[in-house]
């Protein structure tokens, strides 16, 4: 079954507030992306899949997107290296793309507060379904 | 030395007495024979010398007696007070003819000097015990505090200085609860004990297990096991006794074994979040085309991956409760909101076991300050004991309504195998399993630990009321919002942070 996002049709466009909304999701687990591709796109997202840290910082960075999910453990530039750059004005014009980190690395509390503060979302990929990931965007302010 | 004298007059007058008293004897008798009896003159003589032969041995004999009399007294009086011939009787000095006032004096000096004697050996022997005990206490390889009172520090010895790392000495006079940080497994603590000892008893001993104690400042905290002997009114004021068994190195095997585990199941996080992702993918797609059997197993396998990560969770939630890194984000919510959602994710699990929630929630609850995702984990594990214990009763209740304080109180209720009021006790310690369901029942022994340091970080109360074969109720209690505003207006974003400990503090009424 070919799941790339660009072969498929949105099922059901009516589903979601945010339906036709651009979605960069960056991560090289290949089970992840395909999990969460089909649901978003189930609930009307456009999404688009980059898992190596390059090349996710220019489609970043080309600012075509409503939402980045960002994966932290990326190979090239890791994902907190990826947020710094987007975040740089030197680097990166302003995004218009939300932000939202998705990990499942433990970190202490300050270092989250640090990512938290720059992002804006942040989210324990093993405490949520994809269902769940597409939930939580629709309730999204985009 | 007048009553020395006195003597030696008394026997000199005796023998003078006695002599004379012979002579006269001998002299009237040959008087006698030689005058009146006309006895020839030789024969007198002769006769007169057997005659004070005689006289003169049995006198000497009296003599000796008489003259030995006060000797002899103040013999057996000497003999009397020694240690190896207590058989000898002491002297009647009233029957003494020579010597009593010399006899009596000494005598009576001779008593005294025996019983200072006697004090003497027996301080000795006093200072030699303390000595001992001295050295028994001080030497001893386990620390140990003896209190007066008012809990203050009067004895410590150089084990109690070895393990708090300071001179023994210098915590005497200090109050035990200054010097020891206490931390205990159960609402039992030291304290609690004492003052119940306090107003009961005279005497009472107390065993406590896996207590915390921060022994100095720059070591990992040690687990101890305490012992405790109480004895009102010591005159030495050595009121409280206070032993520490130095567990550490077993129990936080325990607490390694949980993170170990942890460690492990970890990295089952991922892989569990994937199959659970391909479940609902599978069931939301496959929705109304599966034959009902098969509708079954998808519920099944869904219940079974969310039943397998509440487990993982538990796993992690307790080895972050060990190393104090469980926090919990207290935000205002909506109790009757959350408490549905979670009943909500528990009812499949419930319902593959064909047993039916029940959600009763009282009318017009207060919001409560609650950590959303830590409530959900302890009512997940509130259900999950109930759906496992139910046994053969097919209903679960879950009500929530504001109890006599003002507290939002939940309680989870089945009609199932209930519990003895023997374990009831032990239910909310880490692995503590009910050993009779051990084989039938699978379970950790962590889910009631960790619900207990959850509802207790959130500022609640958690307890369970139960009788066997008829079911049990597992109760909880949420402070409404409104009481924690004082905390929220000190903090800058409108959450309260809290850490859940497994651990009691050792509250005392002591206020320096």
């Amino acid at each position: 079954m070919d799941l790339q996002p660009s072969s498929m049709t949105p099922i059901d466009t009516t589903t979601s507030p945010h339906a036709g909304k651009h979605i960069l999701c960056v991560e090289d687990e290949h089970f992840i992306s395909e999990l969460y591709a089909r649901a978003l796109t189930k609930a009307g997202y456009l999404i688009d899949i980059e898992s190596d840290g390059t090349n996710a910082l220019a489609k970043a960075q080309s600012d075509n997107y409503d939402v980045i999910l960002l994966d932290l453990m990326i190979p090239s530039i890791d994902g907190i290296e990826i947020l710094r750059r987007l975040r740089d004005p030197a680097q990166t014009k302003p995004l218009k793309a939300k932000v939202i980190i998705i990990t499942n690395l433990e970190q202490r509390d300050d270092v989250r507060a640090d990512i938290e503060k720059q992002a804006d979302g942040y989210i324990i990929k093993a405490e949520i379904t994809p269902h769940e990931l597409a939930e939580f965007l629709d309730n999204m302010a985009l | 030395m007048d009553y020395f004298e006195g003597a030696k007059i008394q026997i000199r007058a005796y023998l003078i007495f006695v002599i004379l008293a012979e002579n006269l004897l001998l002299i009237v008798g040959i008087w006698f024979a030689v005058a009146k009896l006309y006895l020839p003159l030789a024969y007198v003589a002769l006769g007169a010398y057997a005659v004070s032969v005689i006289m003169t041995f049995i006198i000497t004999v009296a003599a000796t007696d008489f003259a030995m009399q006060p000797l002899q007294a103040i013999w057996r009086a000497v003999m009397h007070l020694a240690p190896n011939h207590n058989n000898v009787a002491a002297p009647d000095i009233n029957k003494l003819v020579v010597g009593r006032t010399l006899v009596t004096n000494l005598t009576a000096q001779i008593y005294q000097i025996a019983s200072v004697a006697e004090q003497t050996a027996s301080v000795v022997d006093k200072q030699s015990s303390s000595l001992k005990a001295n050295f028994i206490a001080s030497n001893m390889p386990l620390p140990l505090f003896v209190l007066d009172a008012s809990q203050t520090i009067v004895y410590t010895n150089a084990a109690a200085g070895a393990y708090l790392g300071r001179n023994a000495d210098d915590m005497i006079g200090q109050n035990v609860y200054s010097i020891l940080n206490m931390l205990f497994p159960s609402e039992a603590t030291f304290n609690v004990w004492l003052q119940q000892a306090k107003t009961n008893s005279v005497t009472s001993s107390s065993f406590w297990e896996r207590v915390r104690i921060d022994v100095s400042d720059n070591q990992p905290t040690r687990l101890f096991d305490l012992a405790a002997y109480y004895n009102k009114g010591n005159s030495l004021h050595y009121e409280t006794m206070l032993i520490l068994f130095d567990h550490t190195k077993s129990y936080s095997q325990d607490d390694q074994a949980v993170s170990l585990i942890a460690l492990g199941v970890h990295e089952l996080r991922t892989p569990l979040a994937l199959l659970r992702g391909y479940i609902e993918t599978f069931d939301e797609e496959t929705q109304g085309k599966l034959d009902p059997e098969l509708a079954g197993f998808m519920a099944k396998m869904k219940a079974t991956a969310q039943q397998l990560t509440a487990f993982v969770n538990n796993i992690l939630n307790v080895a972050r409760v060990d190393n104090d890194q469980l926090s919990l984000k207290l935000h205002e919510e909506n109790w009757p909101m959350v408490l549905q959602s979670a009943v909500d994710m528990m009812s499949l699990r419930a319902e593959v076991r064909g047993i039916t929630l029940k959600l009763n929630i009282a009318e017009g609850l207060p919001t409560v300050g609650a950590d959303r995702i830590s409530m959900q984990e302890v009512i997940d594990n509130l259900i999950d004991n109930a759906i496992k214990y139910s046994g053969s009763s097919k209903q679960i209740t879950i009500s929530s309504s504001v109890n006599a304080e003002g507290f939002v109180e939940t309680s989870v209720q089945d009609d199932g195998v209930g519990i003895p009021a023997n374990i009831v006790q032990n239910l909310f310690t880490k692995f503590y399993r009910d050993h009779r369901n051990r084989a039938q029942i699978g379970g950790t022994g962590l889910g009631l630990f960790l619900c207990k340091a959850i509802v207790t970080a959130h500022g609640g109360n958690i307890w369970v009321k139960s009788k066997e074969g008829k079911g049990s109720t597992f109760s909880f209690t949420l402070l409404p919002y409104s009481r924690l505003a004082d905390e929220v207006k000190n903090s800058d974003n409108k959450e309260i942070a809290r850490v859940a400990h497994g651990w009691i503090k050792n509250h005392s009424l002591y206020r320096r």
